[in-house]
């Protein structure tokens, strides 16, 4: 029954999309300055069914309607009902859907939200949005449906895989593909703006709400990712340079982009093909991260679905996408006159982008790459974690130092830098430096600049607090907050101490500063796993610190799985992480320890950072 | 006056990290390692058996006194590339390392033409 419901229901979205391209070209050439009111009914009736066509899907995980394949592949009837409805999304086909609702969602609210532009511009961006709904939805009709059905009816389902039962990585991928999929809308209204030459300000007006919404959840998105990798993995980091980690990095770099010229955009009027290939860039990258996760096409910790087919469906809607953009750019390209002057803020935002590309193409190669090798010398290599950092650490030391200085630079032309200020702050920084210096003892050279560049961002955008004039609130909030962010991350991840061992029962064991006693097991039932329990005493023989720590190692009964689950004590000095596994054939037990300073602060500062883009999606809510 | 006490520290500051040098560092190497078993993570990071044998490897190359890079070197002989997560500067991976810093290079000097265009004008 709700297969046919869902499957009704997705068909109905189709007609709706065709109707609204259907009336909204016809709407294209009336004399009559306003858009038919047919859109916007069908523009709601579209909304609605597609919520509901949702729901379909969300009822029928929760009553466990194991005739429909997803939930059967997916869900387990004993399965807590929060997983149930996060199970929705949770697999391929679901995502899928939630996919087409961002896009239709965006779609609606793009119609009502822009009602002071021009009515043809507002048209043409609810028509390109709509064949890109149409492209999903017929993607999930034709290859990915979730509501295909098995007869007769399998009696219990498969279960969802236990590490994504979880609560960050329940709302982890909602906010992702509000970020993601979101930019879907500038992309659509990039094109269209082209084609109705609507290239002024108010372009950039129109959308820089957008921008900033897409930012800030694909930000948080970003965000539950890691601090998901973090306590999940069981590995202590939260940032593996994983190529799925690293397409939703992407889109990020081409949005702060984004975000940077549309500042010069809404000014000064100028860069306007370069916001429209940013514009364009964040969403083909979207959909291409979402190709090179989906088709499996790559090797990593998140490859929970691929399917070669469905790789070529999203390759040839990719690639039609990037036909019709790029011709159509070619088409109306204008070369026009930038004119800037070496001190001002529009440099400044250049220089941002510069930046931005750089991380953005290396990221983009560092993924790419070992496909390339690959398939030419059939020699696979991987590229992880010390390519990256040895990249693009030194250039973000830079990069700090233009992040501090930039905001500060006046439009059209600035008079001097203030060389005292900076030379001062810079003294400053160094001298902080030494103070971390000598609480933490040796770090490399590098990891220096990093503490030196990061801390001048930080007391220069402290500084900007106390300004008067000019005072944007928004922006010093990210700045300093991305600051602070490389901050932590740097001391992190030069001060964090790792200790690996065996122990067994009644065992005390002293490495270093830090004593260990494994006091006892215990085995716990829950609904839906067993666990054996450790109970481990940490002690800090130097701060006489002395905490109790319970690693888990859990066996869940569907599907059988057997994972370890680590025991975080956190506070705002440090984090203590520990994780516990058996080894075959010996009662000892291998433990992991790390001791993980300042942890709690980069997600603080990650969280500041989104923070800082919705209050200015406020602030520019407010003004318009 | 100002200049010189920044330039002094400055130097001060990196003449005292140049003299901590860094030795030979095991974990450094483990988190260069793919664990071949596990799906994308470092030996360092895995409890695998695989992991645990090729730690074992690690120590043993460095008491033979083996640098880091002959022990990467031993070890891609034996198990092909994709267990660095450091891909070595060779002809194939010439493109990797080098065209990010192209772009780099590339940037600057489109925003300095920008900057020259408009002061030859003015």
């Amino acid at each position: 029954m709700l297969s046919n419901t869902g499957n009704f229901l997705l068909s109905l979205n189709i007609f709706l999309s065709a109707l609204i391209i259907y009336y909204s070209y016809n709407n294209l050439k009336t004399s009559d300055n306003l858009i038919s009111k047919k859109v916007f009914k069908i523009s709601i009736l579209q909304s609605t069914s597609i919520l509901i066509c949702f729901f379909t899907l969300v009822s029928a995980f929760l009553v466990s309607d194991f005739s429909l394949i997803t939930v059967y592949q997916n869900s387990h009837s004993l399965k807590p009902i929060f997983y149930k409805i996060s199970g929705t999304w949770g697999n391929h086909e679901g995502s899928l859907l939630l996919w087409v609702i961002i896009l239709t969602l965006f779609s609606f609210l793009f119609l009502i939200y822009n009602r002071k532009h021009p009515k043809n511009y507002r048209l043409y961006t609810l028509i390109i949005q709509n064949f890109l709904i149409l492209g999903f939805l017929f993607f999930i009709l034709l290859n990915s449906n979730p509501f295909s059905f098995i007869s007769p009816p399998p009696s219990e389902g498969l279960g969802l895989n236990p590490i994504l039962q979880d609560p960050a990585l329940a709302i982890h991928p909602p906010l992702l593909y509000v970020g993601f999929v979101g930019s879907s809308i500038y992309f659509s209204a990039a094109i269209a703006s082209m084609i109705t030459n609507y290239s002024d300000k108010s372009f950039a007006k129109s959308i820089k709400s957008w921008v900033l919404i897409s930012w800030s959840f694909q930000t948080l998105g970003i965000l539950v990712g890691s601090i998901w990798a973090y306590y999940e993995l069981g590995w202590g980091g939260f940032w593996f340079w994983d190529p799925v980690e690293n397409a939703s990095l992407l889109p990020w770099f081409a949005m702060t982009a984004l975000l940077h010229s549309l500042l010069v955009l809404e000014r000064r009027n100028v860069l306007y093909f370069w916001s429209i290939i940013l514009c364009l860039l964040t969403f083909v990258l979207s959909v291409m991260g979402t190709f090179l996760v989906r088709s499996g096409i790559l090797n990593s910790v998140h490859t929970f679905a691929n399917d070669p087919t469905r790789g070529i469906y999203i390759l040839v809607f990719l690639s039609l996408m990037i036909l019709v953009s790029v011709y159509i750019l070619f088409s109306k390209y204008k070369p026009a006159s930038i004119e800037i002057n070496s001190n001002s803020k529009e440099t400044f935002v250049l220089v941002n982008n510069w930046f931005m590309l750089f991380y953005l193409i290396t990221v983009l190669l560092g993924t790419l790459y070992p496909i390339f090798t690959d398939a030419i010398s059939n020699n696979k290599i991987s590229v992880g974690p010390p390519f990256y950092n040895s990249v693009i650490i030194p250039v973000v030391v830079i990069f700090l130092f233009f992040m501090a200085i930039g905001p500060n630079a006046k439009w059209i032309k600035n008079k001097f830098i203030d060389l005292k200020i900076y030379s001062f702050i810079i003294l400053a920084a160094i001298f902080f430096n030494f103070i971390i210096f000598f609480f933490f003892k040796s770090y490399s050279i590098i990891s220096n600049l990093i503490v030196i560049s990061s801390l001048f961002l930080i007391l220069s955008s402290i500084m900007d607090l106390f300004k008067k004039i000019n005072f944007n609130f928004p922006r010093v909030i990210s700045h300093l907050s991305f600051g602070f962010l490389i901050l932590f991350i740097g001391l992190n991840h030069n001060f964090s101490i790792e200790k690996d061992f065996n122990l067994k029962i009644g065992e005390t064991k002293q490495i270093d500063n830090f004593k260990f006693h494994l006091k006892d097991l215990k085995l716990i039932q829950d609904t839906n796993y067993k666990a054996v329990v450790g109970s481990l005493k940490v002690n800090d023989l130097l701060t006489k610190e002395e905490r109790v720590l319970k690693p888990e190692i859990r066996i869940y009964d569907n599907p059988q799985t057997l994972t370890y689950e680590a025991s975080i004590q956190t506070n705002f000095i440090r984090d203590y992480y520990l994780t516990m596994s058996n080894i075959d054939r010996s009662d000892y037990y291998n433990i992991k320890f790390q001791k993980k300073p300042l942890m709690i602060w980069i997600w603080i500062s990650v969280a500041m950072l989104s923070l800082g883009g919705f209050l200015s999606l406020f602030r520019h809510a407010k003004n318009n | 006056m100002k200049i010189k006490l920044l330039c002094l520290v400055i130097f001060f500051n990196f003449s005292v990290y140049a003299t901590s040098n860094e030795i030979l560092n095991e974990s450094q190497i483990h988190k260069n390692l793919r664990c071949l078993v596990c799906q994308g993570q470092s030996i360092a990071d895995s409890n695998s058996d695989f992991a645990q044998t090729l730690k074992m490897v690690v120590k043993d190359l460095i008491k033979q006194g083996k640098t880091e890079d002959e022990i990467y070197n031993f070890l891609s002989e034996k198990y092909g590339d994709w267990i660095l997560y450091k891909p070595k500067f060779n002809y194939e991976n010439f493109l990797l390392w080098s065209f990010p810093y192209l772009v780099l290079v590339f940037g600057g000097f489109i925003i300095v033409f920008l900057i020259k265009r408009r002061q030859k004008k003015t």
